[in-house]
C-alpha cells in the first residue's frame, strides 16, 4: 500500500497567540490556543462563541485583527487558504466543498496535482497510484473514478480528510464535521481521527455533541463570547462543569418536565400514508396539546413522512386530515391555511432566506394574510407584527432589518418558530428543532415547544437526539424503514427504549 | 426582555447614491462639453426618447431577473408586438391594434412561464427558443413591406409630448412606478423576491413557486409588448428587427441597477437610475460626435467598472459575500426539479 501519511514523531505544533477578531462586533478577544501534535484538541462553546472563526483564522480564511499565528516556532504573516494548505494546514469545513462533477481521484488532488519532472505537466500516474492508498487510509472503499457528488455526505467528509493527507497536511481542523452525519457514519470518522492522531498529526475539532467531545478530546478549550474561559485535559472535567463554563450558568440537561397532559381531540390524523420508496404505509395521530415524537434513524422515512403530510411530496395512497378536513393532496399553501405547518430539517436550504431581513423571514408563510389596503402591503404594520412575535420567541437581535444570516443558529431557528407561529397553526411538525443550536439555546427552544403545546398546539417532533424526545414527548412513535414499528407513552419513554425501537431491534 | 429595534426607515441605498452621483456628473459633463445637449427647455428630456423602449423592457426583465430567471425573448416579443400593432393599425382602430399587440405579447410570456415553471427547464433555454419563434413570427408577419405611416394619434406615443414631457417618457414612468410598487409593496412581489433568494425555502413557506413564476414571465411579456408599441410609434413603422437590439442594453440596465443576476437582491428605483444613466450616456456620446460603436464600447466598460466597484463594496462590508456567491452559483446550477405546485 502506498502511504503518503506521515508517521512517527516530530509532529507540528501550531499556536494561536492573542488572536483578536471583530466583524463589526468583537468575535475573538486575545485568544491563546496551542494545537499539539498527536492530540485531538476540541473547541467547545455556544454558537457565536468564536470557535469557527478561530479555526478559519488559523487556516487562512480570515485575517486576524491582532495576534500571531505560530507554526513550529515560525510566525506566519499574511495567510491565504492556499498558503495555509501549502504549509500543511487544512480545514475540513462543516459542509464538504468538493467538486460534485469531478471524480473522487480528481477531487483528491484538486489544486495540488503531483507535478511531472519540470513542474509543467501533471504526473497522472502518481496521482492514480497514491489515490487508492489514501482512500484506504481514510477507510473509504469506493471507486476513485466515481463522481464525488454521488458519494453520501459522510463519505464526502472522509474524502475531505483524504484530500488533506494527499496534500501532505499535518494540521487538520474539523469544523463540526459530524452535524450532518448519522451516529454510525460519525463513528467511522472518529476512528479515522484517532488513527491520524496516533500517527502524530495535529488535530483541531469543533463539536456540539458532548459524547463526542468526551470520547475524542485529548484537550478541551472552552470559548465563551470570544474569550477562553476554560482549558482542560482528557478526563479532568465533568459534563455539567463544561456546560456551565460554556453558558456561564448551571443548566440541567435531560430534565423531563412532567407536563399536565390531558390531550384534547385528534387534530392531525395520518392513515396508511404511502409515498414510495421512503414512506410505506404509516399511520399516526396527534391530539391537541400533545407533544408526540417521531424517532428513527436518518433515512428511516421520518422526514419524508412529514414532507408528504405537508404536501411537499405526493402520496400514492392513504389519507391526511387536519381537524377532520382532508388535506391529503393539498400543497403546502393549503396545509398552512388549514392549520398545518412544518419546520424543515435543513434550515439553510429549506428554512431561511439568508440575505433577507428578520421581519420578512418571519412573515414568509403568511404573505396572503399580511396587513394592507387595496393590494398594497402595510410594511410598517407587518414589521411591528413580526417584531412582537420575535420578542415572544426571545430572539436576540439588534434590529428587524438585519439579515437572518447574521444571527446565530439558535436565533435563526427561533425566527423560524416565529414564522410558523404567525401562521396560527393547529398542528406543527418540528423536524430536528435543535439541530445546529447550542446547548444554551436548546433549552429556550424546548420552552417554546412546551409553551405552544400548553396553548393547545398539536405537536409532532422529529429528532435524532433521543434525549430530546425523552425530554419533550408525551408519546413517541418509532419509525423503521418507512413503517411505524412501535409506540411508547409516558414513563416508558427512555433513551434505551426509544433507541431500541428506532433501530428496529424490538 | 429582548429588545429588537424596528430599524430606521431605509437610508439612501449606497448603490443608488453612487448611480445618482454618476448621473449628475454625466449630465454636467455633457452640458459643458456639448452646447447642443440641452437644446432648450424640453431638450434634455427628449434626449432620452430613443432609449425609452429599452428602459421599459428593462422593467419587465428586472422582475424576471429578481426571481433568478432570465427572459431572452423579451426583445423578440417587443419586435413582434411592434409588427402586430403595425399590421393591425392598417385595418383597425388604434385602441384595437394596441390591445391585440399586448394580448399576443402576454400570451408568449405566459407560454414562457408555463414551460419554465411546469417542465423545470432552465429559463435561459426556454426563452432562447421562444425568442427565435417570436422573432421569426415577426419577420414573416412583417413581410416584404413592413407596416408604416401610422395615424398621427398613434405616433404621439413615440414622439409626442404633453406639457413638454415626452409621452414615451410618461409611459416609462408609469411602467416603472407599477413595477416598483409590485416589487416593494405587493404580495406577488414579495413572493417573487423570496423565490429569487431561495426557491426551496419559498416552497417550504407555502409560496406557490410555479404560479408566481408563470405570473412573472407573463408580466414580462406584457411589458415587452408595451415597449414594442412605443418602438413602432417612434419609428413610425413596425420593424421586425427593432426589438432584438434592445435586449442586451436592457439587461445591462438591470445589472447596472444592482439587481443580482442570481435573483433576490435589487431595487427597481436603482434600475430606473441606471436606465437614465445609460440613456443619457448613449445620447450624449452620439451628440458629441462619437460613433455608435464607441458608445457601445463605453457601455461595456461602464458595466465592468460598475460591477467591480459593487463587488468591492460588498466584500468590504461582508467578507463572506464571496462564499455566499459560490453557494448561489452551486444552487443555480444544481439539477432542477419542476417546481409544480401540487394541490
Amino acid at each position: 500500500m502506498m502511504l503518503t501519511v506521515p508517521t512517527g514523531k516530530g509532529g507540528t505544533t501550531y499556536e494561536a497567540h492573542s488572536i483578536d477578531k471583530a466583524f463589526s462586533v468583537p468575535v475573538l478577544r486575545r485568544v491563546d490556543v496551542v494545537f499539539h501534535p498527536g492530540e485531538i484538541h476540541t473547541l467547545v462553546g455556544e454558537n457565536g462563541a468564536g470557535k469557527s472563526t478561530l479555526l478559519k483564522i488559523m487556516s487562512g480564511v480570515y485575517a486576524p485583527d491582532g495576534g500571531r499565528r505560530i507554526l513550529d516556532g515560525e510566525e506566519l504573516g499574511h495567510l491565504t487558504p492556499a498558503e495555509a494548505r501549502r504549509r500543511g494546514i487544512y480545514l475540513v469545513p462543516q459542509e464538504p466543498r468538493l467538486m460534485p462533477d469531478l471524480s473522487v481521484a480528481e477531487n483528491l488532488y484538486l489544486g495540488a496535482l503531483p507535478r511531472g519532472r519540470f513542474g509543467l505537466t501533471v504526473d497522472w500516474r502518481r496521482a492514480r497510484d497514491t489515490t487508492s492508498g489514501l482512500l484506504e487510509t481514510v477507510g473509504l472503499s469506493v471507486d476513485p473514478r466515481m463522481l464525488a457528488g454521488r458519494l453520501p455526505l459522510a463519505h464526502q467528509q472522509l474524502l475531505e480528510c483524504a484530500r488533506a493527507l494527499a496534500q501532505g497536511c499535518r494540521v487538520i481542523f474539523f469544523d463540526e464535521p459530524t452535524s450532518p452525519l448519522t451516529a454510525h457514519e460519525a463513528d467511522t470518522l472518529f476512528a479515522l481521527m484517532r488513527d491520524l492522531r496516533d500517527r502524530g498529526l495535529t488535530l483541531g475539532f469543533i463539536s456540539h455533541r458532548f459524547d463526542e467531545v468526551e470520547d475524542l478530546s485529548d484537550r478541551i478549550t472552552v470559548l465563551r463570547d470570544g474569550s477562553v474561559v476554560g482549558r482542560h485535559e482528557r478526563g479532568t472535567v465533568s459534563r455539567p462543569a463544561l456546560i456551565e463554563e460554556m453558558v456561564g450558568r448551571a443548566l440541567t440537561l435531560t430534565r423531563r418536565t412532567q407536563r399536565d397532559t390531558s390531550p384534547g381531540e385528534v387534530v392531525l390524523s395520518v392513515e396508511e400514508l404511502v409515498s414510495p420508496p421512503e414512506v410505506n404505509g404509516m399511520s399516526i395521530d396527534v391530539r391537541a396539546g400533545e407533544i408526540v415524537g417521531l424517532a428513527g434513524l436518518v433515512g428511516s422515512g421520518r422526514t419524508e413522512l412529514a414532507e408528504t403530510v405537508f404536501g411537499l411530496r405526493q402520496p400514492t395512497a392513504g389519507r391526511v386530515t387536519v381537524m377532520g378536513r382532508d388535506v391529503t393532496t393539498a400543497g403546502p399553501d393549503r396545509c398552512i391555511a388549514d392549520g398545518l405547518v412544518y419546520l424543515a430539517e435543513d434550515r439553510g436550504r429549506n428554512g431561511i432566506f439568508a440575505d433577507v431581513d428578520l421581519g420578512t423571514n418571519a412573515t414568509s408563510a403568511v404573505i396572503g394574510r399580511l396587513p394592507g389596503r387595496v393590494g398594497l402591503l402595510d410594511t410598517q404594520e407587518e414589521a411591528r407584527m413580526a417584531q412582537r412575535m420575535l420578542v415572544r420567541m426571545n430572539v436576540k437581535a439588534a434590529t428587524m432589518t438585519q439579515p437572518i444570516a447574521s444571527l446565530s443558529g439558535g436565533n435563526q431557528q427561533k425566527v423560524l418558530f416565529a414564522r410558523w407561529v404567525l401562521a396560527h397553526p393547529r398542528v406543527a411538525i418540528f423536524d430536528e428543532p435543535t439541530r445546529g443550536v447550542d446547548v444554551g439555546a436548546k433549552e429556550g427552544i424546548y420552552q417554546i415547544i412546551e409553551d405552544l403545546a400548553g396553548e393547545g398546539l398539536a405537536t409532532l417532533v422529529i429528532s435524532s437526539e433521543l434525549e430530546e424526545l425523552v425530554r419533550l414527548c408525551d408519546r413517541v412513535y418509532a419509525v423503521y424503514e418507512g413503517r411505524i414499528v412501535g409506540q411508547l407513552r409516558g414513563d416508558a419513554i427512555t433513551v434505551d427504549s426509544v433507541g431500541e425501537l428506532a433501530v428496529g431491534a424490538a | 426582555m429582548t429588545a429588537i429595534s424596528l430599524g430606521q426607515r431605509r437610508r439612501l441605498p449606497a448603490w443608488g447614491a453612487i448611480l445618482g452621483a454618476l448621473l449628475v456628473l454625466e449630465l454636467g459633463y455633457f452640458s459643458v462639453t456639448n452646447r447642443n445637449f440641452f437644446g432648450g427647455g424640453t431638450g434634455m428630456l427628449t434626449q432620452i426618447e430613443l432609449f425609452i423602449p429599452t428602459g421599459i423592457l428593462a422593467m419587465g426583465l428586472a422582475l424576471v431577473i429578481l426571481t433568478g430567471n432570465i427572459d431572452l425573448s423579451a426583445g423578440a416579443i417587443a419586435s413582434l408586438s411592434s409588427v402586430v400593432v403595425g399590421t393591425q393599425l392598417e385595418s383597425g382602430t388604434v385602441i384595437g391594434a394596441i390591445v391585440v399587440a399586448l394580448v399576443v405579447s402576454t400570451v408568449i410570456g405566459l407560454v414562457n412561464g408555463l414551460i419554465v415553471a411546469h417542465l423545470g427547464i432552465d429559463s435561459l433555454l426556454v426563452t432562447l427558443a421562444t425568442q427565435f419563434i417570436a422573432s421569426s413570427l415577426a419577420v414573416s408577419l412583417a413581410g416584404d413591406n413592413p407596416p408604416q405611416d401610422f395615424a398621427s394619434l398613434f405616433l404621439t406615443l413615440g414622439r409626442g409630448t404633453v406639457a413638454g414631457v415626452p409621452v414615451a417618457l410618461l409611459i416609462f414612468a408609469v411602467v416603472a412606478a407599477v413595477v416598483a410598487l409590485l416589487v416593494g409593496r405587493s404580495r406577488f412581489g414579495r413572493r417573487l423576491v423570496l423565490i429569487g433568494h431561495n426557491a426551496e425555502a419559498a416552497r417550504y413557506s407555502g409560496i406557490r413557486v410555479a404560479r408566481t413564476t408563470v405570473g412573472v414571465f407573463t408580466v414580462s411579456g406584457l411589458i415587452a409588448g408595451i415597449a414594442g408599441i412605443v418602438l413602432a410609434a417612434y419609428f413610425n413603422a413596425g420593424r421586425s428587427d427593432s426589438g432584438m437590439a434592445l435586449l442586451l442594453p436592457a439587461i445591462t440596465c438591470v445589472v447596472l441597477g444592482g439587481v443580482d443576476i442570481f435573483g433576490g437582491k435589487g431595487r427597481v428605483g436603482e434600475v430606473v437610475v441606471a436606465v437614465l444613466l445609460l440613456g443619457f450616456l448613449t445620447q450624449g456620446l452620439l451628440n458629441s460626435g462619437f460613433s455608435s460603436l464607441a458608445t457601445t464600447m463605453v457601455t461595456g466598460l461602464l458595466l465592468i467598472v460598475a460591477l467591480v466597484v459593487k463587488i468591492a463594496f460588498e466584500v468590504r462590508s461582508d467578507p463572506s459575500v464571496l462564499a455566499s456567491t459560490a453557494d448561489r452559483l452551486r444552487r443555480r446550477f444544481a439539477p432542477r426539479r419542476p417546481a409544480a405546485d401540487h394541490g
